[in-house]
């Protein structure tokens, strides 16, 4: 049976590419002719409605210690012609997977595209887009593919969302999902509130519709906690069976990268890594997760834990958080009661999030990590891994 | 994809099966209800996904056959509650009850935690169910090893205010309820036991690699309660329910570890805690939304969950006209609205049009469809394990690794909610 789909697999495979692989990626995008999933020149982009278009592929990451990582994740194409999209998303999987922004009540569309695994070509995995948290959603645009579909390499799926409650959720390929996951497909995505513009309680920015600016901010920083394992992605690299049962993750980090390139503030991002024959790969750690403010200025950090394995445990030493919302939802009873709350450690699970305020802080360089103490390293180097620095001026 | 084996095909037509039978009325949460209850210590093995068997120590109801989680004990609030315990395995066994107070012991022999049973012998605990909620029970005989062997299991007390409540509360009523029993299991540690090599057990170095939900792991949770093929594992953890309807979801952590448990679909609101309900007096909600719940060893969470799709920006029925009309020629056609669904969004067709079929990977509960009871064209052996178009659901935990079995992926901590098109789903009694 599972013989038999994958020669039918490779048969279909050829015949896309048979025909022309471009052919088959599309962008579904209202206003946008060219397909680049943004408008210029003529085009008209419709009231309310935001585009984005990413690939699924594979890549390479270094880790903070220097080590290179094998990753699948998504690239960010929105602005990429059509037709160069193929060529430019090869090996170019970025970690994390390509932040996404979008508010209350637009309509979205995500077009996600795949190509072919260029380090691993006797593998044909679909991907899908899991909208992690999505309230009332449907299994066609929830990306979970043994309910839906997954979209083969050489394609395109379009997602269409109607933009739901404010809040921070969090995205990633639920193909596979183990696998895939720890491979490095998640990214952060969260939803501006409808009352972001008006002006209340003195923010004109906020994490929910509170009404009273109790969830106001000034600046705002997605903090992404995600794990590698290195013996998985190194296995993944030489077609080797999968460690599923021994997974631990020893490389942990906050938006794709190990303290201290977590502050690395370059903008063309970390030095692209090594790959295994020698070349350079490309840019594949474009965000750093150094968070800066003014002292009279109030953060929001919005923090999502998408582990694979470990439930992790942070702490500002000299700030105290406040913690006004969970899993995209205000922290209020169903009668209103405010259940916002001061702490100095917030844990998450895999799959949980939070926004928690820091501010006003008075000048200094503070230090944002994991209490356990085990996760502060970059595999074997010390004084590393899930770590940013704060710095207010 | 290339790792979905045909028996857990067939599974999930056997999930298809309860929905075609008329008239069965599906009991939402299997158990035996008290107040009295007799409970047997004694062996058998559990099957997991990938056909292995693990070798168990578990509770049985009265004469029947061990199972793993132990019989789920309903009782209501107030009641005078005996369990009687007779004790078939080689070790003394007892039984202890986290959030109930009063428990005594009669007969036995004194144990560390109460009185065990030893071997080929009984004890008999009593205590007044005082707190309506989700509790669970297990050995307190060295636990540290008896849980993990399989001697655990969920105690549901009902509250006096009526059968479709969760607590004395307005709001936890509820349509339908589920159990989620949270494991995991190191087998090394079964093999000792089942060889009698208790001096080479370890129990601060298990390792689990194999997690389980209602003592199954996924996608064996999805098959019937009381399947025979799993003779010791009799309790489904498939959630059934119809749009707008409220499932309330009784969460239980009966292993060693924490566990991230991700419901997709919807929020869900966590109204309870280890029994007590999330209120501070009587009038100040202390309850949470949430997408995952992290439940520890030994804790429950009671939460609400519902769905309606409301606000999604398109009509997820697909309705038309008799014409085929769509948007508002075909409102104006006088369709009518159906359970959940927006007047707003009402006739508006999908607004992005799927991939050519050849470029896509069919899940097998695909329908062909995107809409809410609908089929469509499916390429040969593919889908059409979802006959009547249900949207399903994948409720899992968040750890991701813990949705395998000894290395094999999909397996594990996982299963799925049904949400089932209006009018096929009886009234749960």
């Amino acid at each position: 049976m599972t013989k038999k789909l994958s020669i039918s697999f490779v048969l279909l495979l050829l015949l896309i590419m048979g025909t022309g692989s471009e052919a088959a990626l599309r962008v579904q995008c209202p206003g946008d002719t060219n397909q680049d999933a943004q408008w210029t020149g003529a085009e008209v982009q419709p009231a309310n409605t935001t585009c984005m278009h990413i690939v699924g592929s594979d890549g390479f990451a270094a880790m903070a210690d220097g080590y290179p990582q094998y990753i699948f994740s998504f690239s960010n194409m929105t602005g990429v012609p059509i037709d160069q999209v193929s060529d430019t998303a090869e090996l170019n999987a970025q970690s994390p997977a390509p932040q996404i922004k979008v508010r209350e009540g637009q309509d979205f569309y995500l077009t996600l595209s795949t190509v072919p695994m260029a380090m691993r070509p006797d593998l044909f995995d679909a991907h899908s887009v899991h909208w992690h948290g999505f309230p009332n959603a449907t299994p066609y645009f929830d990306g979970e593919p043994m309910a839906t579909v997954g979209i083969f390499p050489g394609a395109s799926f379009s997602f269409y969302y109607k933009v739901p409650d404010s809040g921070t959720y969090a995205y990633h390929c639920h193909v596979e999902a183990t696998e895939h996951m720890q491979m490095g497909m998640l990214g952060s995505l969260s939803v501006a509130p409808a009352q972001d513009g008006q002006s209340i309680g003195g923010f004109t920015q906020f994490a929910y519709n509170d009404g009273d600016g109790t969830t106001g901010y000034d600046v705002e920083y997605p903090i992404l906690i995600t794990g590698f394992d290195p013996d998985f992605h190194d296995a993944n690299l030489n077609v080797q069976p999968l460690p599923f049962a021994a997974m631990d993750d020893r490389y942990m980090m906050l938006n794709g990268r190990g303290y201290p390139d977590t502050i690395n503030t370059n903008p063309a991002g970390l030095t692209p890594p090594t790959r295994p024959d020698g070349t350079t790969g490309k840019v594949s750690q474009t965000v750093n997760a150094l968070i800066t403010a003014t002292s009279g200025q109030r953060v929001l950090l919005r923090i999502a834990n998408l582990s694979s394995v470990h439930f992790s445990t942070i702490t500002i030493p000299g700030i105290t958080m406040r913690v006004v919302g969970k899993d995209a939802k205000i922290l209020r009873g169903q009668d209103g009661t405010p259940l916002y709350y001061n702490t100095n450690t917030l844990t998450l699970g895999g799959g949980q999030t939070a926004e928690v305020l820091i501010g006003p802080v008075a000048t200094g360089t503070y230090f944002l990590h994991t209490t356990k103490h085990p996760e502060l390293s970059n595999r074997n180097e010390d004084f590393g891994g899930l770590m940013t620095e704060i710095v207010i001026q | 994809m290339k790792r979905i084996t045909e028996k857990r095909l067939i599974l999930m037509v056997s999930v298809i099966t309860m929905l075609l039978l008329p008239g069965v009325l599906v009991a939402a949460i299997p158990g035996i209800t008290g107040p009295d209850f007799s409970l047997t210590a004694k062996t058998g093995t559990v099957v997991v996904d990938d056909g292995s068997n693990i070798f168990m120590w578990g509770f049985a109801n009265g004469t029947g056959s061990m199972q793993y989680p132990a019989p789920t004990l309903i009782v209501t609030e107030g009641q005078l509650v005996t369990v009687s315990l007779t004790n078939q395995l080689p070790v003394n066994v007892s039984i202890v009850f986290p959030g109930q107070t009063g428990v005594t012991a009669t007969g036995g022999v004194p144990g560390l935690l109460t009185n065990d049973a030893a071997p080929g012998g009984t004890v008999t605990y009593t205590f007044t169910a005082g707190q309506p909620g989700t509790y669970t029970y297990y050995s307190g005989t060295q636990p540290e090893l008896q849980v993990e062997m399989g001697l655990v299991g969920a105690l549901i007390i009902r509250p006096l205010q009526g059968p479709k409540y969760a607590y004395n509360d307005a709001a936890t009523v509820f349509d339908r309820e589920y159990l989620f029993v949270l494991s995991e299991m190191d087998p090394p540690i079964h093999v000792k036991v089942q060889q009698g090599k208790f001096d080479e057990i370890d129990n601060s170095e298990a390792y689990p690699v194999a997690w389980f939900m209602n003592g199954r792991a996924g996608m064996d949770t999805v098959a019937a309660n009381n399947d025979p093929i799993f003779p010791h594992q009799p309790y489904a953890a498939l959630a059934l329910m119809q749009p707008g309807e409220r499932v309330l979801v009784r969460m239980v952590g009966a292993g060693r570890d924490l566990h991230p448990f991700h419901l997709h679909g919807n929020h869900h609101r966590v109204i309870a805690k280890d029994g007590r309900l999330l209120k501070s007096g009587l009038t100040t909600d202390l309850s949470e939304g949430a997408f995952t719940t992290s439940v520890g060893p030994g804790q429950t969470f009671d939460a609400i969950w519902s769905w309606t799709g409301a606000n999604m920006g398109w009509d997820f029925y697909g309705h038309k006209g008799p014409n085929g009309e769509i948007g508002q020629a075909c409102v104006d056609a006088g369709v009518a609205l159906q359970p959940g669904e927006s007047l707003a969004d009402h006739c508006k067709p999908i607004p992005v049009a799927p991939p050519d079929n050849k470029d896509m990977f069919f899940g097998p509960l695909y329908t062909g469809s995107p809409y809410l009871g609908g089929a469509g064209p499916l390429p040969p052996g593919e889908g059409g394990f979802n006959p009547y178009g249900a949207y399903p659901f994948m409720w899992h935990s968040h750890a991701e690794k813990e949705l395998t079995s000894y290395n094999v992926f999909p397996g594990g901590m996982l299963t799925w909610a049904l949400v089932v098109p209006p009018g096929l789903l009886q009234p749960e009694p």
